[in-house]
């Protein structure tokens, strides 16, 4: 600064007119500049009266005597205190109470003054904000953005807690007619009369079942308000018919032939647990659990009807609400109709609940579907668009007239299986796959040489499912896998498929499918045999699945193997039945035979090759875990060394 | 629907109609066919009003057989046939003004439907304007439908009870331009019936055997 000349700054005010305000939308309100008397009066407020003494002349006429006087008495103080400084202790407060009723006199002067309002008048002065315009124009624009802001949440706001509370409204007070409107988007509703009757039916679904099923709506609004309204109330109740009330199910089991037939037709109900879905009207499920009733009450009937329909070589039986059918001599089935009505009646039954439960869920849910795909063909053929000219449900049936179908070939199209037929082939089917795996996993506990392996196919018909199995050694499954085997289980028989083509049927006896696999399990044994051979360098000599000598077996037949070593001079003989067990006879040649007796007519040394009597193996003590490892052993034994 | 062959079998001398179709029942009751319900054959005739062409009408002949009963046969004289619905009934008399109905014309088969193992047997007692003018049977050979395969059987089989009167080859399988080895049909059978109700029509029926 000291170096160079001092540089003059003047500071002047933009001629920019000052923004008082900038709105939402980006509109600037500018200040309107100040007339010639705002100026004045603006200059004169920044003019500080309080301040000298100086600038006391400038005032009114009053105001000056007053401040004369006041002066005088300050000088007259400003005096004591100038000549006596500190004498008096109370000095301090003298002074405090001498400027005290000072300014009350001045005070006291100045209203009189005023109240004459002779010589002076006390004008409003309008507030100086020039000075703090841009602070105070930024807040009041931003308070007013703020504001509408405010405002508008606050609408948001209002809106949300007015949905909020309108849907809290319609919950707690359960309009009726709300309710109604509710239960008339879901169920069949008409009037009669001043009654509101629904229809609970399957009747508008296809189904022929003459129950009218009709329920009747219930204002239910008689109810005490001053009371506590209970938490389930609903002003909407219906009345359903008394024979639909509770709760029902077809029951499907399978049992063992009832010595007694007084038994019969009185089942038992236990009651299944009933799940409350939450957010269901009470109405709804009553009248959801009606409709079961009555949906389960059809199942029965059409069963009943065709069961007393049909004819079967045995009768089917119905008595009370249980139909009964043979399924295979000694076996029937059994499908009830459980209904309770009342809760008394179900807890008096609720003791038998822990007996094993017997119940085909698959059954059950089976029947369900198909009476509702039986209901489904009535609708198609009586209401679905068809052709003019032909009013049949079956597509070939339309086909019929114009190709000339004869009768045969019409009742063919027109056959239909009943519910209860197909329940019994289900059942059949059901009971003959469950008895064979069980078959099937006895065995294989019961045996473990050789070893059976089932593979139960994922997917099945519920007419048909299909079951592989192998035979194999432990610890020779690479070499020994002649036997595998596919079972075809049918509604009443078993086919099974060998791995060469051949097809076995079995009927419905377990015993027969036992025996067999027992048979083909001793064939297994042989045929290891034969392959452990091909293994260990041996020729087979003889082979035989069914060997028409020796004892005879009970179940099947006996295979036999006879086996020479790679340099024909030992042999081992194999005879395997599933009854008899296996036998095994080794041969030596004669040479090696000590106890054979010269013989006059094989005398020639050539002779002596032959191989000798044979020899019964005592096959328990030999050593090794399974039978084709004993095998093993034993013809690694009887191998001469190179 | 297997080879159907259909004839005429005369009035035994010195019976009725119906007394002669008892007789054929007792024999196909000796050989061991069970009666399975009854049998209808009937056909309507039409006459084409409107003369096309200057051509001669011929006549239209609209047949049922409770065989097929879902359909309903129109065979033009000689010409060609339809196999329809039954709703074709309902059809020709909106066709009133083309196909005018011959009353008194209408004939019809009735009498009862036998089993046989394959064979089905059904002996009619064909009516014309109620009065019985002669007796059909048709036999039927159920798993074959080449003529040519099984004629001889059947012929063999018609042979066991109505001895003399066994028919030859009905020439609507002769004619055909793919032989004996073309299918039958439902066609087949109405032609021949068509062909034994147009050959008892012109019959004359001596009054005594009238009923």
């Amino acid at each position: 600064m000291s170096g160079g000349p001092a540089v003059k700054i003047s500071i002047e005010s933009v001629c920019e007119k000052q923004v008082q305000e900038v709105a939402l939308d980006g509109t600037e309100t500018y200040v309107p500049p100040l007339s010639m008397s705002q100026n004045l009066s603006k200059l004169a407020q920044r003019i500080d009266f309080n301040q000298g003494s100086d600038s006391e002349e400038v005032d009114g006429e009053g105001e000056f005597r007053d401040r004369e006087w006041s002066k005088q008495e300050q000088e007259e103080e400003d005096g004591t205190v100038k000549f006596q400084p500190s004498l008096w202790p109370w000095d301090s407060v003298r002074n405090n109470l001498r400027s005290a009723l000072t300014e009350m006199c001045v005070l006291y002067d100045v209203l009189s003054v005023v109240k004459e309002k002779k010589y002076m008048a006390l004008d409003p002065v309008s507030q100086d904000q020039t000075g703090k315009t841009p602070q105070v124009f930024q807040l009041i624009s931003k308070k007013k953005s703020l504001a509408t802001a405010g405002q508008l949440l606050l609408k948001g706001a209002e809106k949300l807690s007015k949905s909020v509370a309108e849907n809290q409204e319609n919950r707690r007070q359960r309009d009726f007619n709300s309710e109604l409107l509710r239960l008339r988007s879901q169920w069949k509703l008409r009037k009669v009369g001043d009654k509101i009757l629904g229809d609970l039916s399957y009747r508008s679904a296809g189904s022929l079942f003459p129950h009218h099923g009709t329920f009747e709506v219930i204002k239910n609004t008689d109810i005490d308000l001053d009371k506590k309204i209970p938490e389930d109330y609903c002003p909407l109740d219906v009345q359903i018919p008394s024979d639909l009330e509770g709760s029902a199910y077809i029951k499907v089991s399978i049992q063992k032939q009832a010595h007694d037939i007084g038994d019969l037709g009185t089942f038992n109900l236990f009651r299944r647990p009933s799940k409350n879905r939450g957010g269901t009207q009470a109405w709804h499920m009553k009248l959801e659990a009606a409709q079961n009733v009555l949906f389960c009450k059809e199942i029965f009937a059409q069963l009943s009807r065709e069961a007393v329909q049909i004819k079967s070589q045995i009768p089917h039986i119905v008595v009370k609400n249980q139909i009964i059918s043979q399924l295979f001599p000694g076996l029937q089935l059994s499908i009830s109709l459980c209904h309770s009505t009342t809760e008394k009646k179900h807890q008096r039954v609720s003791p038998e609940k822990p007996k094993p439960d017997d119940c085909l869920y698959v059954l059950e849910h089976n029947l369900h579907q198909m009476m509702r795909e039986f209901h489904k063909q009535q609708l198609s053929s009586v209401v679905m668009p068809h052709p003019a000219s032909a009013p049949f449900g079956h597509k070939r049936l339309r086909l019929a007239g114009s190709l000339a179908y004869d009768k045969t070939e019409i009742s063919n199209l027109q056959h239909s299986e009943g519910l209860l037929e197909k329940i019994i082939k289900q059942a059949k089917h059901i009971f003959l796959r469950s008895r064979t795996a069980r078959t099937i996993d006895s065995l294989a506990s019961r045996i473990e040489d050789p070893q059976i392996q089932a593979h139960w196919s994922n997917i099945n018909d519920v007419y048909e499912s299909s079951v592989k199995v192998l035979i194999t050694s432990q610890g020779y499954e690479q070499i020994c896998k002649s036997i595998q085997l596919q079972l075809n289980i049918g509604v009443e028989q078993i086919r099974v498929v060998h791995r060469d083509g051949r097809v076995i049927t079995l009927s419905h006896q377990e015993q027969e499918l036992q025996d067999f696999l027992l048979s083909q399990m001793s064939q297994h044994q042989v045929h290891a045999v034969q392959q452990l051979a091909k293994v260990m360098g041996w020729h087979v000599l003889s082979f035989s699945n069914h060997v028409g000598l020796g004892q005879v077996e009970s179940i099947g037949n006996a295979s036999a193997i006879t086996v020479a070593s790679p340099n024909g001079e030992n042999a081992i003989s194999v005879r395997n039945g599933p009854e008899s067990g296996c036998k095994v006879l080794i041969q030596f040649p004669r040479s090696q035979s000590k106890e054979l007796p010269k013989n006059d007519i094989i005398q020639d040394a050539k002779w002596s090759h032959l191989r000798g009597p044979s020899k019964e193996v005592q096959w328990s003590k030999m050593e090794g875990r399974n039978f084709v490892y004993k095998m093993e052993l034993l013809m690694a034994a009887m191998t001469p060394c190179p | 629907m297997g080879v159907t062959c259909v004839c005429q079998v005369p009035v035994a001398e010195g019976k009725s109609v119906q007394q002669t179709v008892d007789l054929l029942h007792k024999k196909l009751d000796q050989l061991g066919a069970v009666k399975q319900g009854s049998f209808c054959v009937d056909c309507e005739t039409y006459h084409a009003t409107a003369n096309v062409g200057g051509q001669q009408s011929k006549l239209l002949y609209v047949m049922h057989n409770t065989e097929t009963p879902l359909s309903c046969f129109a065979l033009f004289e000689g010409g060609p046939c339809l196999k329809a619905d039954t709703n074709f009934d309902i059809l020709m008399v909106k066709l009133k003004s083309h196909f005018q109905n011959a009353k008194g014309y209408k004939v019809e088969c009735r009498g009862s439907r036998y089993r046989y193992c394959d064979f089905l047997i059904k002996v009619g007692t064909v009516t014309m304007s109620s009065s019985a003018r002669g007796i059909s049977v048709e036999v039927e050979y159920c798993p074959c439908v080449v003529p040519g395969d099984c004629w001889n059987l059947m012929k063999e089989f018609m042979q066991s009870f109505l001895s003399s009167n066994v028919p030859e080859l009905p020439s609507v399988f002769a004619t055909k331009p793919e032989g004996l080895f073309a299918p039958a049909d439902a066609i087949d059978t109405m032609t021949q019936y068509l062909e034994v109700f147009n050959k008892l029509r012109k019959l004359q029926i001596p009054g005594s055997n009238v009923r």
